[in-house]
């Protein structure tokens, strides 16, 4: 596990703990759940221009690369989808839909490493 | 949609599922819709021969899952009843092949989504099937007189 599993670990818990605290409070998505989620996806982002200049710099990726430039951008997607989903739908629920992303964000960025090395 | 959606649900039982904690469940289905499809696609375009009962299983699960995540996203007494027959199939699916991978280890060594219950997904695939059948109860169309 590198640094940039690290990052996406403390900002998705981060973000999946905000957004159920919000939800279980019964309110609607707000600022505050939609950056947390946001800031999920600039950590991906960070993740997928690390990951494209390593392999510039001449990095080799152990597994399959093209699995891993899957997950991560079905990742960077997720949050997107989430967003404009608690836009459509303003209900507490939509704050779970919006937790969801974290926990999700972080498994894939388990899996990315796992490909990675 | 967005408008009447507090008061829809007290005043007509519109025939939808795709609102309220509907809305988490069509999401998490979403998810699992995507990560099977890409990995039984992913599992059958380079090793199928090494586990073809297992990855013909796991092809099977992620339609399963592209199903009922449309399903339960979609009105009407007829999604309606794709998404039980959907998520009726999805829990026998998950309890047969969990079963299966626990008792007869050397037909299924191979990972699928439903193996060991759904172990390698945080166990979601066996609770989600039972969420989705309370969900569908409590959002079931209204008898066809009323």
């Amino acid at each position: 596990m590198d640094a940039y599993f690290y990052i996406i670990l403390g900002v998705g818990l981060l973000s999946t703990i905000i957004c159920v605290v919000a939800g279980i409070l019964k309110k609607a998505p707000n600022d505050v759940t939609i950056l947390s989620v946001a800031a999920v996806e600039l950590a991906l982002l960070v993740y997928l221009v690390g990951s494209i200049v390593r392999v510039i710099a001449g990095e080799r990726i152990a597994g399959e690369a093209w699995e891993f430039w899957g997950y991560i951008v079905t990742a960077l997607m997720l949050p997107v989808a989430a967003v404009y989903w608690s836009i459509l739908e303003r209900t507490r629920w939509s704050n779970f839909v919006l937790a969801a992303v974290g926990v999700t964000a972080l498994v894939m960025a388990a899996r990315m490493n796992q490909i990675w090395y | 949609m967005t408008a009447t959606s507090s008061e829809h649900t007290a005043k007509k039982p519109a025939d939808t599922r795709n609102t309220g904690p509907g809305r988490l469940l069509i999401a998490v289905y979403a998810v699992f819709a995507i990560s099977a499809t890409a990995r039984a696609g992913y599992q059958i375009l380079t090793k199928f021969s090494e586990a073809p009962l297992a990855y013909v299983l796991s092809a099977f699960a992620a339609l399963v899952y592209v199903v009922a995540t449309v399903s339960l996203a979609k009105a009407g007494r007829t999604w309606f009843k794709v998404s039980v027959i959907a998520v009726l199939v999805e829990l026998i699916g998950v309890l047969v092949v969990g079963a299966l991978s626990v008792f007869d280890a050397v037909q299924f060594p191979h990972e699928t989504v439903w193996s060991l219950f759904g172990r390698g997904y945080a166990f979601i695939p066996l609770i989600l099937p039972v969420l989705g059948l309370i969900w569908l109860y409590r959002r079931r169309p209204a008898p066809r007189s009323a």
